[in-house]
């Protein structure tokens, strides 16, 4: 007799709630997510103990008819796809008909629902995926199921729950992200009887965050919209000075799926660059609308996986999008006191006013110009006077697109820092370490050392950019082993690594050796700067020196800055501020610490009771 | 500009100009000498804007020609290269000649440089300063009298004024005071009377340590003029200018105390080798903490000791006691500072008890003083 049997579907379901159903967050999530496949508008959830005792999730939505309630236990039952092609183009949370039989065959499951207004309903209690008893009872349109008991048949997995704590930490966790995902959703979360969160449903997203993550969180939100030919992108980041010690706070949704996608969070981290401190995040919602044809989430039962056709176009529209908007924004440092709650929005009124300053920029920027056409005295003795009239009249073309060329640049510099850095006028210099200066809008501290160093760090990236590439040759050459795969991206790539002065060649199937490298990688870190840049072509296909030489140029440009402790005269002050409002970031030194921290006149008049 | 130079003569004066060029500057173009050459010499200026150091190279000087002009002109050479590139030619003579706008060829011997400078009149100009009040001093003393009171200056800048040395000239009476608030130094010296007399001039320590490197050790006369923001300390052929502290420097006549209750006299010597052995031992520790003990028969105990190194007791003599018995603990870094500034053989210290302040002075004169205050032991 032969050994194989096929398993009875009860121990199908159990097995298959060992994937959909690990945890009573899971639960949770599989109900929310047929709530909102089922077009509600308003889901509640009840839990009790962490979910361990009770779940209980209550919609408005379609409700199930009363043919379909019994076969929604049954497995691969659904009414989300109907044939194979569906799959390609999912545009519903569920799909895969297993979460309800998997969830049932481990609990004692009471469902009640109803299609229509008049009140007529239906109520079935299965236990352990059995349906015990079915029976018509009054209800309004939706549906509501309660989960008893979870895991009360396979107490293994009982065992292995972590603490209350963990689990509602996970339960909150979703519906927070679910909320994120639907502002016309109004989300309530009650955990024994006391409400963890609850959303209106009135479609702002922003609203939903407030909910979330407070409202003073709220406030400093930007918003973001950013648009191409295959994604739309939409949502909120936080400001800077706003971070959190863990990726978590950054949600990622993908046509309304929350997803977990390593390489899209660290895009995000990468637009905010540095802006932000090390090992500090920040906290985003972003929501990307795609051709479902595009992604596949059919990667995991649980579906927080998702895989991207054009992900790295994805990526840098997404860091590319963040970083603009970023770039646009005033990052001074808010001195938040106690929050001072907002009136109602002023209408803002501008008086234009002389700029004092722009003196400095004269002195520094013409002269640089002028000098490349000031006439050389010629070589030659001038032949004749029609040849000398034709230079004159060349030199005066040349003058006037240079001219012209100067206009730009000037007019360039005001559009890049306009409105980001206001005009600042040092008053006096604290501890021989800030500057302490005044604005329009009130009193500002600047750090001296991160000013400067941020002035620098510019500099110094700009003359990286201008550099002639020099190769240091190697003695003994290092080589290097990579797998297969890697090893047949470098072939292909070997150009533009020897372009960038990394002389590589093939030694071997596998290997390469290294017989120079660029001067510029610091002595005994060659490896690890080789192998960085090796890595950067295998991931992008081309070699961002920037990046790469980020941390050294900011090294340096941190040793050639004033430091703290160090007088300055208010000379050195105003060139200081003024060369840090040219800078395309003048709020964060490179290593992500603020510049500037800022109290508004109001701020300031509230600490001395002046107003209140 | 043109010109033929010497070069021996123009590495000092370069390097003395060099001591102003600060190569962290906010101000870019600070970061380079300026070159102004007259028919009648080099001006080379150096400036961090706190500190501007200008020296004068005379065409010929003891008959000797040293300066060749041949085109009068101006530029700033960054600091950075220049220095270096004189110092390091071949040749005993340097030719300067302008190409380009801002350029410059340098050959020595078989060498050329083409350095790029800076546009001069971007270059700051020094204070204007009115020259009718003058003090004069001899370098030496004026060296001396720096090198006495410099070390009690504060480092920090939370106490901007407290970074500066005080100048006070009365009746011919000139004092420098110092002091990081955990100790105090002041010196005095007479000098020419005429008249003048200046109060609350603070001289920042960077200036000072600066110009100690500059000054002459012989006796040839220097002289000092004083504004209300700006000091110009004139040398042959190098003026020397600094802007002042802003601020009232603390009054520190009370601080002083009249007469000690304790009273010794000792070999300045023979303490100061006994706190420095016994700063060895102290050394493990930030605070220095060196314990001094009057015994008694005029016996001294300096011990000190760090629990995880070890400990080290040490009797020295001393020459005179008067007043009461006592212990005190101190920095021993403080005290060896104020003793190494000290010439005199034989010194005083006046106690007026465990936890107030004492005073060291030498036994021949009475232009010198150092006060320390002590550290409390719990």
């Amino acid at each position: 007799m032969g050994k194989i049997t096929i398993l009875d579907e009860h121990i199908a379901n159990q097995i298959a709630a060992g994937e959909v159903v690990e945890r009573p967050a899971s639960i949770v999530k599989e109900l929310v997510e047929n709530s909102i496949d089922a077009g509600s508008t308003k889901i509640e959830i009840e839990i009790e103990e962490g979910g361990l005792t009770s779940i209980r999730v209550a919609d408005n939505g379609d409700g199930l008819e009363e043919d379909d309630v019994e076969k929604a236990f049954l497995r691969h039952a659904t009414s989300k796809i109907k044939t194979g092609n569906d799959l390609f183009r999912i545009t519903t949370l569920g799909f895969r008909g297993e979460a309800l039989p998997s969830i049932a065959a481990v609990s004692r499951l009471t469902l009640r629902t109803s299609t229509t207004q008049n009140g007529q309903g239906l109520e079935v209690y299965l236990e352990a995926g059995n349906l015990k008893k079915k029976q018509a009872i009054a209800f309004n349109k939706g549906t509501e199921i309660i989960i008893r008991d979870i895991f009360f048949n396979t107490p293994a997995r009982l065992k292995y729950l972590k603490a209350l704590q963990t689990e509602i930490g996970h339960i909150i966790d979703y519906v927070n992200r679910l909320s994120l995902s639907y502002p016309y959703i109004a989300f309530t979360l009650i955990h024994n009887n006391r409400p963890l969160l609850r959303t209106n449903g009135d479609r702002e997203l922003l609203h939903v965050i407030t909910a979330i993550y407070g409202a003073s969180v709220a406030k400093s939100m930007i918003k973001l919209e950013e648009e191409d030919k295959d994604f739309k992108i939409s949502g909120y980041i936080s400001r800077p000075e706003i971070t959190r010690a863990n990726k978590n706070h950054i949600s990622l949704f993908v046509n309304g799926r929350f997803i977990k996608h390593y390489l899209l969070t660290q895009a995000i981290i990468k637009g905010f660059d540095t802006l932000l401190m090390v090992n500090r995040f920040p906290i985003a919602v972003i929501n990307i609308e795609l051709d479902p044809s595009l992604i596949d989430v059919n990667v995991h039962p649980a579906k927080l996986e998702v895989r991207f056709s054009k992900e790295q176009e994805l990526m840098k529209l997404l860091e590319q999008t963040i970083r603009s908007y970023l770039h646009e924004q005033n990052f001074v440092r808010q001195i938040d006191l106690n929050s001072i709650a907002t009136k109602k929005e002023k209408v803002k009124v501008e008086q234009s006013s002389i700029n004092f300053y722009r003196n400095h920029q004269h002195t520094n920027y013409p002269k640089q110009i002028v000098d490349q056409f000031i006439p050389q005295p010629s070589e030659q003795p001038i032949a004749s006077l029609s040849s000398m009239q034709q230079s004159i009249e060349e030199e005066k073309k040349n003058f006037l697109v240079e001219e012209d060329l100067y206009d730009e640049n000037i007019n360039s510099i005001e559009a890049n820092s306009a409105d980001r850095l206001p005009m600042l006028e040092p008053v006096s210099q604290f501890n021989g370490t800030y500057i302490v200066a005044q604005g329009e809008a009130g009193l500002y501290l600047i750090d001296q050392h991160a000013a400067h160093e941020r002035i620098n760090y510019e500099k110094n990236l700009n003359r990286m950019n201008e550099e002639v590439r020099t190769s240091q040759e190697l003695l003994v050459p290092i080589t290097l082993d990579y797998p297969k795969s890697e090893a047949l991206l470098i072939h292909k790539n070997l150009e533009i690594l020897q372009n960038n002065g990394l002389e590589i060649e093939p030694f071997g199937q596998n290997s390469f050796i290294i017989r120079a490298m660029p001067q510029w990688i610091p002595a005994n870190e060659e490896l690890f700067y080789i192998d960085r840049i090796i890595q950067q072509v295998l991931e992008h296909g081309e070699i961002n020196m920037e990046l790469l030489r980020k941390d050294l140029i900011a090294s340096t440009s941190c040793k050639t800055s004033i430091k703290a402790n160090h007088y300055l005269s208010k000379k050195e002050m105003e060139i200081l501020l003024e060369d840090l409002r040219k800078t395309d970031n003048p709020f964060s030194c490179p290593h992500g610490r603020p510049i500037v921290i800022h109290f508004s006149l109001r701020e300031i008049e509230k600490m001395f009771k002046r107003v209140i | 500009m043109h010109f033929f130079i010497d070069k021996n003569q123009l590495i000092d004066a370069i390097q003395h100009v060099n001591k102003a060029v600060s190569t962290k500057t906010t101000i870019p173009i600070l970061t380079g000498i300026k070159f102004d050459l007259a028919s009648d010499g080099l001006v080379l200026t150096g400036s961090d804007s706190d500190i501007s150091i200008q020296v004068f190279v005379p065409i010929t000087k003891n008959d000797q020609e040293i300066v060749k002009v041949i085109k009068p002109g101006k530029i700033v050479l960054p600091a950075k290269y220049i220095v270096d590139i004189v110092k390091k030619l071949p040749g005993s003579e340097i030719e300067f000649s302008l190409v380009d706008t801002f350029s410059v060829l340098i050959r020595s011997a078989s060498t050329e440089f083409k350095l790029n400078g800076y546009d001069p009149e971007e270059y700051p100009e020094l204070p204007q300063i009115e020259e009718d009040q003058v003090l004069t001093i001899n370098s030496d003393l004026l060296k001396s009298m720096i090198r006495q009171t410099i070390f009690a200056v504060s480092t920090l800048e939370n106490r901007p004024i407290l970074t500066g040395v005080l100048w006070k000239l009365n009746q011919g009476k000139l004092s420098f005071v110092s002091t990081d608030s955990h100790r105090l130094s002041m010196r005095e010296a007479n000098v020419e009377e005429n008249g003048l007399t200046f109060d609350n001039v603070v001289v920042p320590g960077k200036t000072l340590q600066e110009l100690t490197k500059i000054l002459e050790d012989d006796s040839i006369p220097v002289h000092i003029v004083v504004t209300d923001n700006q000091i110009l300390v004139k040398m042959e052929n190098v003026l020397f200018y600094s802007r002042l502290l802003d601020g009232t420097y603390p009054d520190i006549s009370r601080i002083i105390p009249e007469k000690g209750k304790t009273v010794m006299t000792v070999t300045k010597q023979s303490l100061l080798d006994a706190i420095e052995r016994a700063a060895l031992i102290a050394k493990n520790d930030k605070t220095n903490i060196v314990k001094l003990s009057i015994l008694e028969e005029l016996l001294l105990e300096i011990t000190s000791n760090s629990p995880e190194v070890g400990k080290v007791t040490e009797h020295i003599k001393v020459n005179q006691l008067d007043g009461e018995a006592l212990k005190i603990s101190f920095n021993a870094k403080y005290t060896l500072e104020a003793l190494k500034a000290m010439d005199s053989q034989e010194i005083k210290i006046e106690f007026t008890g465990a936890l107030s302040p004492f005073v060291l002075k030498p036994t021949d004169h009475d232009r010198i003083l150092h006060l320390i205050l002590p550290v409390r032991t719990f």
